[in-house]
């Protein structure tokens, strides 16, 4: 009884009154207030691959999927792989010490604790819900039953929204409000070009340049695309930048 | 426009909508498992009950539709004391199509073939009314050819339950009882309890096939928005482009060779098209 209770009161506050249209957007500030966190994001996923992120509730909500998105570690990323809720309270203290890299950005942008739900409609697996709060602590039973709900109605909704596109197109609701992170990917198109390798290998370069340097792969990408850093100079990377 | 329900009903209003029904399925059966759980411990109710769970436990894990359609119509006669059940369903030509049954013998099997033109089951999807204890020595006259056939397979009468969703009639349970007479109340209830948990099941069913369907064509979606941007970043860096003259140098080669703007991308990634055979762009503008 709880549960259909539960779904229908998220729902309500989903569709309810005022709500013209659902949208991305208002699907990640019902998520962060349903289950009262700081903020909330959805990240999509397919198979081993980080799509990128749908909506999320605030600056640091971002950074948590931009961090996923460049590190392919965190929260989102497990949830997703191992198919169930991954919780960690305390980033500070930790119990086990996972997301090394995720971790330390993390936590300096204000991030105590975060969760990750899967999202999935039956056997479909889309991506994971991510949950943070600016101080530690584990969620209450009853946040955790709204965290799950919110993840199926959460995924469920993705997949009406697209239900509406044209074939082979994105549809624009899921469009308006996300980060796929378009300039990564025209950033390994001409890394590729400048070291005659795979556009996959040229990703991984561009993240192990990232990840070496301290900077968001985003930002790594935009100074590529900008013609400021180039991968193909005789002493390696060459920052124009500096 | 935002505003009332009535502006809403737009574009994405009618996924509100869509998002509302789908949402509805689990919420059913999860409601049904719930009511009859505390359900009192009657040997028949308990069974009832155990079914019920059974049934609704299937629902939620990935689940073969026949198969389940199946179990519930052995359930019926374990629970319901008939003789022999079906499950009958609204094919999309409107057409009346056995789905299930509790029996494979040949008789019972003609006499679900037989409702398509004339029957209860019929009668029910027609008129969207069950069909109770219609005994069949007097139903001659509704049904001239179906109730001779179903005395001489040894039933005395028979029930038909609509399987509804919101008004619309989507099948038929269909009950063969070896003795006529009345069906008790809470039976009848048990019966349509049994062919909700049939629409359910099918409801459930066709909302997996299709995010199944979806899930495919956003991930190809987004997939092939990929291959755009990767492909535009290799043609800028060769070209000396920026990305906006990088996508119209593709997408005006995909237009004059009349291929797809992700096919010719593709071939930019894996080689296939080298940069010298992409068509160039008159050079109008300041690069």
């Amino acid at each position: 009884m709880a549960n259909s209770g539960r779904r229908e009161r998220i729902l309500s506050r989903l569709v309810g009154a005022g709500a013209a249209a659902l949208e991305t957007s208002r699907l990640c500030d019902v998520c962060a207030d349903v289950v009262n966190v700081s903020g909330a994001g959805i990240m999509l996923m397919s198979g081993d691959v980080l799509r990128g992120s749908l909506c999320t509730t605030n600056a640091v909500s971002a950074l948590i999927e931009q961090l996923q998105y460049g590190l392919g570690e965190g929260p989102c990323v497990d949830a997703y792989m191992q198919d169930r809720p991954v919780l960690e309270p305390d980033l500070v203290h930790p119990i086990t010490l996972r997301w090394i890299a995720f971790t330390q950005p993390a936590v300096e942008a204000g991030v105590r604790a975060v969760f990750g739900f899967p999202l999935q409609v039956g056997a479909v697996r889309l991506g994971a819900l991510n949950l943070y709060r600016d101080r530690p602590g584990s969620l209450t039973d009853d946040q955790h039953a709204d965290a799950l709900v919110m993840a199926d109605i959460a995924a469920q909704a993705v997949l009406v929204l697209q239900a509406n596109a044209p074939p082979g197109r994105l549809a624009a609701e899921l469009e308006k409000g996300a980060d796929f992170q378009y300039v990564v990917h025209q950033a390994a198109g001409m890394v590729a070009v400048q070291l005659e390798i795979s556009v996959a290998q040229a990703l991984i370069r561009l993240r192990a340049h990232a990840f070496g340097n301290d900077r968001p792969l985003a930002q790594v990408a935009d100074d590529v695309v900008a013609r400021r850093l180039r991968f193909d100079t005789a002493s390696g990377e060459k920052d124009f930048s500096q | 426009m935002t505003g009332g329900g009535g502006s809403s009903l737009g574009a994405s209003g009618g996924s509100v909508v869509h998002f509302l029904l789908w949402s509805a399925f689990p919420n059913r059966a999860a409601k049904l498992a719930e009511v009859d759980v505390s359900g009192d411990a009657m040997p028949r109710e308990a069974l009832l009950t155990r079914t019920f769970v059974e049934l609704a436990d299937t629902l939620v894990a990935d689940f073969d539709v026949v198969d389940l359609l199946t179990r519930l119509a052995d359930r019926c006669v374990d629970v319901l004391d008939v003789g022999a059940a079906g499950l009958m369903l609204a094919a999309p030509d409107g057409e009346l199509r056995l789905m299930a049954s509790s029996s494979e013998t040949m008789r019972l099997l003609e006499l679900f073939e037989l409702q398509s033109q004339e029957g209860p089951c019929l009668d029910c999807y027609r008129t969207g009314q069950p069909v109770l204890n219609q005994d069949l020595a007097t139903a001659n006259g509704r049904w001239p050819r179906f109730a001779p056939e179903a005395l001489a397979a040894g039933f005395q009468s028979v029930r038909a339950l609509p399987m509804r969703l919101r008004g619309t009639v989507i099948g038929v349970l269909n009950l063969f009882h070896v003795e006529s007479g009345e069906m008790r109340q809470v039976d009848v209830e048990a019966a349509q309890a049994f062919a909700d948990v049939a629409t359910i099941a099918i409801l459930q069913h066709r909302a997996a096939l299709e995010a199944q369907v979806i899930n495919e064509q956003l991930q190809c979606a987004l997939n092939s928005r990929i291959i755009i941007e990767q492909a535009k970043g290799m043609v800028a860096e060769r070209e000396g482009l920026d990305m906006e003259q990088a996508f119209r140098t593709l997408r005006s080669h995909a237009r004059n060779h009349n291929l797809r703007l992700v096919d010719v991308a593709a071939f930019v990634i894996d080689g296939s098209l080298p940069p010298s055979a992409i068509d160039r762009l008159p050079r109008t503008e300041p690069s």
